[in-house]
């Protein structure tokens, strides 16, 4: 069958959809368990859809796949303009692979539901909301899948309103509550600050692009910036500042970024996630841990090719201010839920730093991760929260391990992803520990290494050459002498095994991998440096606070985890009562065991390829600079033809993280140590050092969130306010005042023909007008006795007594014309 | 579009609309009747569609399904005491009312069924592409009066129901 | 098995969707709105009544206007009929409330004098 990976994703969304239809139509006829199973068998056909689709596609050859990618089917559904909207499928490894990671994270936690609702009260008004709850999760199932094999970024913006909707609703599933209501209304309204952006950004893709589709998309504006044709060649007068065609193209890429901002939660729009832990503990793995905060990375990653260099600064400014100030928030956070929210924006930061510098493969292989471990945790912490008797407090918890021991350990397997565990110098290690290094390990090519790309390239002939592959090394390199951060962190020098400094060059659509693996068996020798072709002549090295803030968060993370994690498990109990109420529920378990399972094997080597086989898909089409893979032997940009992808390598093994190791490779132990030399006794030693006068400041600082409500709650609601009233005063004193004087000019003229017009006709008689007036009532009067025999005044009568009217004489006519 | 594809949308859209409908008269909850009428708008907007009047279509969704229906619901919420305030009339007005609708309906379709509609019937298909520009320019020249009527017509519509819903004092 | 006839009208009258049958689900729709109209004794649902009414009348000359000549007129029509809907809508709000506010229910048999 020609396109059967494409029915078989559109079959995969559309499950959950019927799955919906039948809950919300009849699901209070199914009552309490069986609305779930609906719920719960429509995601798992969904899930083996996308396993199958996955494991076709995982046996499927590179070339295969870009054929496919190149065909997959789309259905023309309308024009507007000169527009075409098409509907289909974006097939390639990304889809793939985020379709399967939202199944069967869906499917985890659709069945640890089944156990979680067992024990929460679910009736508001008396109305059982049982049914409603797995209703949302279908939709929200249905919309997720929806935006992740959207081909068009018009239906991607609608599938995106849609999860926003569907999070809306299950934050505020608790609404008879004030701060779920709140929660949800708060969620709602800071995505649309960041939708407000979408919009924008999308009308601009549509007018200078003029297309929804993604590919078309990048490729017109990779033609465009070559040919300094469409957005490139305009130009617009925005209030006296005129903005060129590139500004426009930044803006573009800015105002598409804010979509992503607002659902991914990052500063300044970050303050509805944490609000937004209200909501079930289900609802808080699912969406607002594991899959649609990941939504705004994934389009980011989707749009990637329509960002411009500044665009793409401007994302990893963003993406490093998140990932500090979340995690230093982290720290401070008692409460469990609390704490996962704070790590996942943390954590969400990453990623989208990670696409900022143009790690694109790393962002998303983190995305991958991330969903996993994340969504485990969130369950973990779920079970403890309903075996604690709805505690969610760690400073009330304590020694827990003994009660609930799987969910124990399977929490401690997400706190070693999530800190980034692994062995250095060996490939043993959890799948946190390669995305993460790989983020910091191109984060530090931009920042130190950057500048040595500058230089034009001599010797290449680009399209004459065969498909086989020239490997060009340079003479080694110079790198900045003092500050480089292996020299910090002591003897291993891994960095400067890229002594080699590459340039490969493919004719063939294969370039990319064949220039990976093949650079060092190169025998075209050259002195040359990698060219850096268009935009990518732009891209500017990062300053350095940008590569180390997310260094000492690789730090912070563990520590916070690692807090959590002992306060909960470990130590004496601190709470009595809580502690006997403990349990453990075994249909809440066996989704984490799956998740913690995950976690562990099916990371790196199934998903890291996949990514990087899409980044070469995505990449491929345009002339958008990325580093999207830190692999291989040596530093290499494939140029081929109408290709721009870069390789950032070292000739250390294959492995990532060796190019940092000594700078972040132990971080996760030192951290977790940290945490366990503070709290190993409880709480005493952290109180004692919060007291500490910088450190005390430090503290309450974070704890209030570093002020962004405070800040929020004055400026923009406390400006509306005053806005408000200084509308009512306008309206008061000007609108209101020109009504009074045209009353009152009108007013002056009544008067004044009155005493014209109503002069006595006969001394003591009324005036003329009013004695015509009296005679008309006299009259109007009398017929009005006669006719207000049938006015009973009941509208529906009168409806009644015309539609009659015309009903008879309408028929009476028509059987009359049949007679004749 | 293709035939089929004509007929697929013209009764799928139809039976939205008329099941709506339906549901509208017959049920007693006003919350839901609000609710369905959504489903009305919506099936009458695809039918546009379907007709090929997108400016149309998406007129209709935005002002009718967003906008007077809001406003409908919004009516819906503040005047009623609680949400199952139900009034139902008599059965012999509900009797009589249908009779009526069925002998309209009827007589109406026998109607439109013996008019040899084909006599007058167009072979030029509506204009596609600029057919927004049309729309805004025939607004514009050939039908400027009723335009400008309209504008003042829906600003005296806002006077109006600020003066009437402003509150007694 | 079935006579010519009948695939014929298969083919033209159910498959071909010509100017026929957008008028009878027109007819079908106002014949319901005035239903709606008639057994409603809310307010509100008398209003949507009416707009049941006013939809039923945008379709038909919206298809008039594709099957018969006449160009885009139908389409400026049934704008007019959207705009003045809102408009309707809007001010029949305003009544209800105002019917609400002085006689405490939104039913119409109620407000079947002419003054307090």
């Amino acid at each position: 069958m020609d396109h059967q990976y494409e029915s078989l994703l559109a079959i995969g969304v559309l499950i959950p959809l019927i799955g919906f239809v039948i809950l919300a139509l009849f699901g209070h006829r199914f009552g309490k368990p069986y609305a779930s199973y609906v719920a719960f068998a429509a995601i798992v056909i969904s899930c083996i859809l996308a396993t199958w689709v996955l494991v076709g596609w995982h046996g499927t050859g590179d070339a295969a796949r870009d054929e496919l990618t190149k065909n997959a089917y789309r259905y023309h559904w309308g024009s507007m303009g000169d527009i075409s909207i098409d509907v289909g499928v974006k097939l390639d490894s990304l889809t793939v692979i985020m379709f399967f990671m939202v199944t069967f994270v869906s499917s985890c936690i659709f069945f640890f539901s089944i156990g979680y609702m067992e024990g929460h009260s679910d009736e508001i008004d008396g109305q059982s909301k049982y049914h409603r709850f797995f209703c949302y999760f279908s939709l929200f199932a249905f919309s997720m899948l929806g935006l992740v094999v959207s081909s068009s970024l018009l239906f991607l913006f609608i599938f995106w309103e849609l999860v926003g909707l569907c999070s809306y609703l299950l934050i505020g599933f608790y609404f008879d509550k004030k701060f779920a209501s709140d929660a949800a209304i708060k969620a709602f309204v800071t995505n649309r600050v960041g939708d407000f952006g979408f919009i924008i950004g999308l009308a601009m893709v549509v007018l200078y692009l003029g297309t929804f589709d993604l590919d078309e998309a990048a490729r017109n504006f990779s033609t465009d910036f070559y040919a300094g044709t469409g957005i490139f060649a305009s130009s617009i007068n925005l209030f006296g500042w005129q903005v060129s065609g590139m500004t426009l193209a930044t803006l573009m890429g800015i105002g598409l970024f804010c979509g992503a901002m607002g659902k991914s939660a990052q500063f300044p729009l970050h303050v509805w996630l944490p609000d937004a832990m209200a909501g079930p503990t289900p609802v808080s793995a699912l969406i607002h841990a594991a899959t649609m905060v990941a939504a705004g990375v994934y389009l980011v990653a989707r749009v990637f090719r329509l960002l411009t260099p500044d665009a793409q600064f401007f994302v990893a400014v963003i993406g490093c201010i998140t990932l500090t100030i979340t995690a230093l928030i982290a720290i401070v956070q008692t409460d469990i839920k609390k704490v996962l929210a704070y790590s996942t924006l943390s954590q969400l930061g990453y990623m989208i730093f990670g696409l900022g510098v143009g790690a694109w493969v790393a962002a998303l292989f983190h995305l991958m991760t991330h969903a996993f471990f994340k969504a485990m945790l969130f369950l973990c912490s779920g079970q403890v929260i309903e075996g604690c008797h709805h505690e969610q407090h760690i400073t009330k918890m304590g020694g827990l391990r003994k009660k609930m021991p799987f969910t124990c350990w399977t929490f401690f397997v997400g706190v070693l992803a999530i800190a980034g565990f692994g062995i250095p110098w060996t490939h043993a290690g959890l799948g946190g520990f390669f995305s993460k290094d790989e983020i910091l390990a191109v984060a530090y090519e931009r920042t130190y290494n950057w500048h040595d790309t500058d230089a034009p390239s001599e010797s290449h002939s680009a399209t004459s050459e065969p498909p086989s592959v020239k490997a060009v090394s340079a003479p080694h390199q110079t790198h900045p002498p003092s500050e480089t951060p292996e020299q910090h962190a002591g003897s291993i020098q891994p960095v400067r095994h890229a002594g080699s400094t590459a340039f490969t060059e493919g004719g063939s659509d294969d370039g990319i991998h064949g220039g990976t693996d093949d650079a060092h068996g190169g025998d075209h020798h050259a002195t040359g440096t990698p060219k850096k072709t268009g935009i990518a002549a732009t891209l500017p090295a990062l300053p350095k606070w940008m590569f180390y803030l997310p260094i000492i968060i690789a730090y912070v993370t563990p520590f916070y985890m690692m807090r959590c994690w002992w306060l909960t498990f470990c130590g004496k109990p601190r709470d009595k009562h809580v502690y006997d109420h403990a349990h453990e529920n075994w249909k809440m378990f066996v989704p984490l065991v799956v998740l913690a399972v995950g976690t562990v094997f099916c990371s790196y080597y199934v998903f890291r390829p996949l990514i990087h086989h899409a980044a070469s898909g995505e990449m491929g089409a345009t002339h958008t600079p990325a580093i999207v893979a830190f692999d291989g032997t040596a530093k290499t940009i494939a140029d081929a033809g109408d290709k721009m992808m870069m390789t950032l390598t070292h000739d250390e093994g294959k492995d990532p993280h060796h190019a940092l190791i000594g700078l972040v490779g132990f971080a996760w132990i030192i951290g977790i140590g940290i945490a366990w030399l503070i709290y190993r006794n409880g709480l005493a030693v952290g109180k004692r050092i919060t007291q500490i006068w910088p450190i005390s400041w430090c503290h309450r600082a974070l704890v209030q969130k570093l002020y962004f409500d405070h800040v929020y709650d004055n400026v923009l609601v406390g400006g509306t306010i005053v806005l408000g009233a200084v509308a009512y005063l306008f309206d008061k004193i000007v609108v209101d005042g020109l009504v009074n004087l045209t009353a009152a000019f009108g007013r002056v003229i009544g008067i004044f023909t009155g005493r014209q017009l109503d002069m006595p006709v006969e001394r003591y008689d009324i005036g003329l007008v009013d004695a015509i007036a009296n005679g008309i009532a006299r009259v109007a009067m009398g017929i009005g006795t006669v006719a207000r025999r049938p006015q009973s005044g009941r509208i529906r009568t009168y409806v009644l007594i015309a539609t009659g009217s015309v009903a008879v004489v309408l028929a009476a006519a028509l059987i009359a014309g049949a007679a004749d | 579009m293709d035939v089929f594809e004509q007929a697929l949308g013209f009764y799928l859209f139809a039976a939205v609309a008329l099941f709506s409908a339906i549901g509208i008269v017959v049920t007693k909850n006003i919350v839901r009747a609000a609710v369905l009428l959504l489903g009305t708008l919506g099936g009458v907007a695809c039918l546009y569609f379907v007709l090929s009047a997108n400016f149309l279509a998406a007129i209709q969704l935005i002002v009718y399904a967003g906008g007077t229906l809001i406003l409908i619901v919004f009516g819906v919420m503040l005047t009623s005491k609680s949400p199952f305030v139900v009034f139902t009339p008599s059965r012999v007005q509900i009797g009589i009312a249908v009779v009526i609708a069925v002998v309209l309906a009827t007589s109406l379709c026998t109607l439109l069924l013996q008019v040899d509609w084909s006599a007058t019937a167009t072979d030029q298909p509506i204009v596609q592409s600029p057919q927004v520009k049309v729309v805004g320019e025939s607004l514009l020249q050939q039908y400027l009066v009723p335009f400008e009527v309209a504008s003042v017509l829906l600003l005296v519509v806002m006077i109006g129901a600020a003066y009437l819903a402003r509150p007694e004092n | 098995m079935f006579p010519d006839e009948f695939y014929d009208f298969l083919l033209d009258g159910v498959l071909t969707i010509g100017l026929t049958h957008y008028l009878i689900l027109s007819v079908l729709l106002f014949s319901l709105g005035i239903l709606c109209m008639v057994t409603k004794r809310n307010a509100i649902g008398i209003l949507i009544g009416v707009e049941l009414v006013l939809n039923a009348a945008s379709i038909n000359f919206v298809a008039f206007s594709k099957y018969q000549t006449g160009g885009l007129d139908g389409h400026i029509v049934a704008l007019f009929i959207i705009l003045l809907a809102a408009a309707e809508a809007a001010i029949a709000i305003a009544i209800f409330m105002n019917f609400y506010n002085t006689l405490r229910t939104i039913d119409v048999d109620r407000g079947d004098e002419l003054r307090l």
